[in-house]
């Protein structure tokens, strides 16, 4: 009753400080910084661009000014001495631990301002994909828990050295340390965690889940470090070892900090989230396996039952073999790292199996030995939480399982095979998925999937099948439209949330006009398969890829602010139109990676190729004014732009401001020059149906798969030109 | 309440010692006061009877428990006014009061706030902010603190400096007021205050008790040591303690104190003020 009438009274007197305020007030505005200065966030989903990178720079900012605060706070009562008062009164460590409470009280009532704060500004940013609780975890997790690490680290620097100018400096160091040195580390970064994207359509859970898990394992870290600088209080006149010495005497005081500091410790080393994967990218050797000699693999099957509330799964495979070979073999599987194997039986024995620490590409290996014996069933049991690979631990977020989403590729879904030779029906798999009602489940390729069982708890079990040693399944809460152009069928899945969007961007109509016109004049893409084509809108991922029957399209290439950039196109539904034609030009056909100064990429065809739809579509007026005049305009601009005209100077500016200019003219270059480049290369070539046949001819070339790319000298041989005849100057 | 010191004693890390072999008991009701030049053990003394020091040596039993056993109980019985405190100078008198109230578990702080604001004469400043409090009043609302709660064992370490003679004098009545029915230990350099109002009086030399007793016990001590003569006949003999001059027409005529007093000097009625000089010039306990 006491500590709470304390911690009221401290909490009161803490608000009714000045510098409370002050801190409370710039941290509310902090968040801004995100949306200017500080954006560590570098997709362009709306989410991350308005809420992730504000909440994290509310968090970076806050937690430096409330651990100021803190250091100001505890030097104040001893800079004024009225601690001789208070430690009359109460015991000092009662008082240290009163004030840390108001303090961290302080923190969660300015989280809770600047949430209210931020929420109309957030929801008028974000617009239709705005969700209350990626907001309320954004702000919990980006912004709040970095207060109370802030306030736990600069109290301990405090209690350990009662110097305000020395914990000041402790303080300033361990906050650099997280911002610079740390910075790519998704574990230590703990006042700026590694958030890179938030996914608008989708579900955010994993990428919450880890930086809670971050979080709180430096929250239990510096709570240890707390108590042992608490017990180092000053009491009784003595010095720091006395003082520990006798606030020790309580054993449960320092176990307490022991078991905090060991908790984090395990934590840390036993983190779930990243697997030990090889950092050397050239490593193959699990691509690079024998083949077991006169073993076939003749069919597997898989049983997948997602735990959508827990991000975990569990599954049971299994895989038949014909041994021709008369003896006995050891089977070989690539595993999700974070899944265990719990069982594993030959014909229904129990059979050894080992499970490698050793791990690459995101998989580790199974070893099963399997008996000599000419047909073989082997079956497993596996489950777990999927670990990502440790190569992109600071873009986390791809193993999303959820209630909205699940991505799962090749061993996540089920163990891969090795090191087995398919028979001549290839690897034929049957998969069995089992997922809440809510959840339309898309085989990333050209098969279809099919309920067979709607269970009763809300639940439902869908099958599909395919040919191969892994797969990937995607699953949400998509809406499909089936688009005929062209004689093909599109099978277009967008998510939910973004249903708004889409259809305020007419996503249909332009899938068909980009289809038909792209088809009819550069070709089919080759990905389709049996006069079909999935289109999956899949989680912010940095890029598509694309297989037989089906290609993706990254969530960040449709969100309202790209399809609100006139430079793609003149309005939404041109936007859309230009990330769709990127089908064919970025996916159906690689760019290689240009000069820095160079014009040329995918995105010079694609604005091209967007014109000329809208000038099919609007007539040639409507497509001058708003594309060719444009770009002009932005090219006569830039060869009036002073650092392009002097690049001597833009070498003396910062690199940061370098980097901003940089960009803003590669940009430029590749939206408007290029785009106009290619307009005369048109003239020059005899016109648009003389350049449609020679994007056609490039379009159909035949690929060297070692070098598949389209080069800017591949496009200007096809015209006959050369560089200097496509010069605008 | 009874304090009791056991051969109590105080060395500091640096190797000073404060205090050596003090052996006291302190009981109430009575209003003792604490005398002793700069460096005698005071405020050492006055910090280990608020378990803000740890004695090296000995130890100081609180109603006959060890008092660093009893911290929690004797915390909530105390009322301490060091020398050298600061108050939060962004809340109001009131405030820091009702802070300092709920921080020693009053139940009522309001009332209680109101009554030692009334006590020591600042009700209306009770809203104005410490900030703009003189040094008078801010040393008024530390009495005040000490005095929240009734605390039974009071320890004022200077608390009249700073005060104008007219409050010193309130605040003297009201110490022996409260010394009706608590222990109250007074520290102070003005002899004038414990004159006044004090039962007993401890005097404190080098970290060790010179004298404990009342003060008219200290006084009759010093008869026959206390005398006064005109400087121009002073011999100034070796022991002859000045403890006043004073400039009138016919010379300075001087005051002092000493064993035996010389021949030209005319013995005086002994003051406290001259035998608490005397006591310190001896260097010993009487």
């Amino acid at each position: 009753m006491k500590t709470i009438r304390l911690f009221r009274l401290e909490l009161r007197r803490l608000l009714q400080s000045r510098l409370t305020w002050l801190a409370a007030g710039l941290t509310a505005l902090s968040p801004a910084l995100g949306l200017s200065l500080y954006k560590t966030a570098d997709a362009s989903t709306m989410l991350s661009m308005y809420l992730a990178n504000p909440a994290i720079a509310g968090g970076a900012a806050g937690g430096i000014l409330f651990g100021l605060l803190t250091i100001f706070e505890l030097d104040r009562a001893s800079r004024s001495r009225v601690d001789v008062l208070l430690d009359a009164a109460v015991s000092p460590l009662c008082m240290a631990l009163q004030r840390l409470m108001a303090l961290f009280a302080g923190a969660f009532f300015t989280l809770g301002l600047t949430m209210l704060l931020w929420l109309p500004v957030s929801w008028r940013l974000i617009g239709a994909v705005f969700g209350a609780a990626d907001y309320l975890l954004a702000y919990l997790l980006l912004m709040g828990l970095a207060l109370p690490l802030g306030i736990l680290s600069s109290a301990a620097a405090y209690q350990f050295t009662r110097r305000a100018d020395l914990s000041l400096i402790l303080f300033a160091a361990f906050a650099a340390l997280s911002l610079t040195v740390w910075a790519d580390n998704w574990q230590l970064c703990w006042l700026n965690p590694c958030v890179w994207a938030l996914s608008d359509d989708f579900s955010n859970f994993r990428i919450f889940r880890s930086v809670a898990y971050m979080r709180l394992t430096w929250l239990a870290a510096l709570f240890g470090i707390w108590i042992l600088s608490w017990l180092c209080i000053r009491q009784y006149g003595k010095g720091i070892l006395g003082s520990l010495r006798r606030s020790a005497r309580r054993a449960c005081r320092p176990a307490a900090a022991l078991l905090l500091l060991a908790v984090s410790g395990t934590a840390y080393a036993a983190q779930p989230f990243v697997d030990r994967s090889n950092l050397d990218e050239t490593a193959m050797s699990f691509y690079e396996m024998p083949y077991a000699e006169g073993i076939v693999c003749t069919g597997r099957s898989a049983w997948v039952f997602p735990d959508v509330k827990a991000g975990s799964l569990s599954g049971r495979a299994a895989y038949e073999f014909q041994n021709t070979s008369g003896q006995d073999w050891e089977a070989a599987f690539g595993v999700t790292p974070g899944y265990a194997i719990t069982k594993v039986q030959v014909n229904g024995e129990k059979v050894p199996f080992s499970v490698s620490d050793y791990q690459e590409y995101n998989e580790a290996m199974l070893r099963v030995s399997i008996p000599a014996g000419e047909q073989v069933e082997l079956t497993m049991e596996y489950a777990g939480f999927p670990k990502e690979n440790r190569m992109m631990s600071t873009m986390q977020g791809r193993a999303e399982i959820s209630g909205a989403y699940l991505c799962l590729e090749n061993a996540a879904l089920s163990p891969r095979l090795l090191n087995v030779l398919p028979d001549e029906n290839g690897y034929p798999a049957a998969v069995e998925i089992t997922l809440p009602a809510s959840m339309l489940v898309i085989p990333f390729g050209s098969s279809d999937a099919r309920v067979t069982v709607e269970h009763e708890d809300g639940t439902r079990t869908w099958r599909y099948e395919e040919n191969g040693t892994g797969g990937i399944l995607y699953a949400g809460d998509y809406v499909r439209e089936e688009i005929e152009a062209d004689g093909f069928t599109i099978e277009f899945y967008y998510g939910r949330r973004h249903q708004a969007v889409m259809e305020a961007a007419g996503a249909a109509d332009a899938v068909k006009a980009v289809v038909e016109y792209c088809t009819e004049h550069y070709g089919r893409l080759s990905f389709g398969s049996g006069g079909k084509l999935k289109l999956i809108q899949s989680r912010v991922s940095g890029g598509g890829y694309a297989t037989d029957g089906a290609s993706l399209l990254d969530e960040a290439d449709f969100t309202a602010a790209n399809l609100s950039n006139t430079d793609k196109g003149a309005g939404a539904g041109e936007v859309m139109i230009h990330e769709l034609v990127h089908q064919w030009w970025g996916l159906g056909n690689m760019f290689d990676v240009p000069e820095p100064d160079s014009p040329w990429s995918a995105e010079g065809l694609t604005v091209y190729t967007t014109y000329r739809i809208a000038k099919e579509l609007y007539g040639e007026a409507y497509a001058q004014e708003h594309y060719v005049d444009q770009w002009q305009q932005a090219v006569d601009d830039y060869y009036l732009n002073f650092y392009v005209r002097n690049p001597e100077y833009l070498e003396m500016l910062p690199e940061e401001k370098q980097l901003e200019i940089t960009g803003s003219l590669t940009y430029v270059r590749q939206y408007c020059e290029m785009p106009l480049k290619i307009l005369k290369a048109e003239a020059l070539a005899g016109g648009e149906e003389a350049m449609d046949q020679i994007l056609k001819g490039l379009f159909n070339r035949e690929i060297d798969p070692m070098n598949p790319y389209l080069t800017y000298q591949d496009f200007l041989d096809a015209c006959g030109l050369t560089k200097e005849d496509l010069s605008l100057a | 309440m009874k304090m009791e010191l056991q051969d109590l004693c105080m060395t500091y890390p640096g190797g000073k010692q404060a205090l050596q072999h003090l052996n006291l008991s302190l009981e109430s009701p009575s209003l003792i006061g604490l005398l002793g030049p700069n460096g005698a053990g005071k405020s050492t003394l006055m910090k280990l009877l608020t378990a803000a020091l740890l004695p090296t040596g000995g130890s100081i039993l609180a109603d006959g428990q060890p008092l660093i056993k009893t911290e929690r109980q004797l915390k909530s019985r105390l009322g301490y006014l060091p020398q050298d405190f600061g108050l939060f100078d962004e809340l109001t008198a009131a405030q820091f009061l009702d802070y300092m109230a709920a921080l020693k578990g009053l139940r009522s702080p309001g009332k209680a706030v109101r009554e030692v604001l009334k006590a020591v004469s600042l009700e209306e400043k009770a809203k104005s902010k410490i900030r703009t409090l003189s040094g008078g009043q801010r040393q008024r609302v530390g009495i005040a603190q000490a005095l929240l709660g009734e605390p039974s064992f009071l320890v004022f370490d200077e608390p009249t400096v700073g005060l104008d003679p007219e409050e010193r004098i309130h605040f003297r009545s009201l110490f022996s007021r409260m010394a009706q029915d608590r222990l109250v230990l007074l520290s102070t350099h003005i002899i004038e205050d414990v004159q006044a109002v004090c039962g007993r009086l401890i005097v404190l030399n080098q970290g060790r008790v010179l004298f404990s007793g009342t003060p008219e016990e200290l006084i009759q001590a010093a008869a026959g040591h206390v005398g006064a003569f005109w400087e121009k006949d002073a011999a100034w003999e070796q022991g002859l303690h000045i403890t006043a001059r004073v400039n009138t027409s016919h010379g300075v005529r001087c005051r002092a104190v000493a064993d035996r007093l010389p021949a030209y000097a005319r013995e005086e009625e002994p003051s406290l003020e001259d035998a608490y000089l005397y006591l310190i010039s001896r260097g010993a306990a009487l």
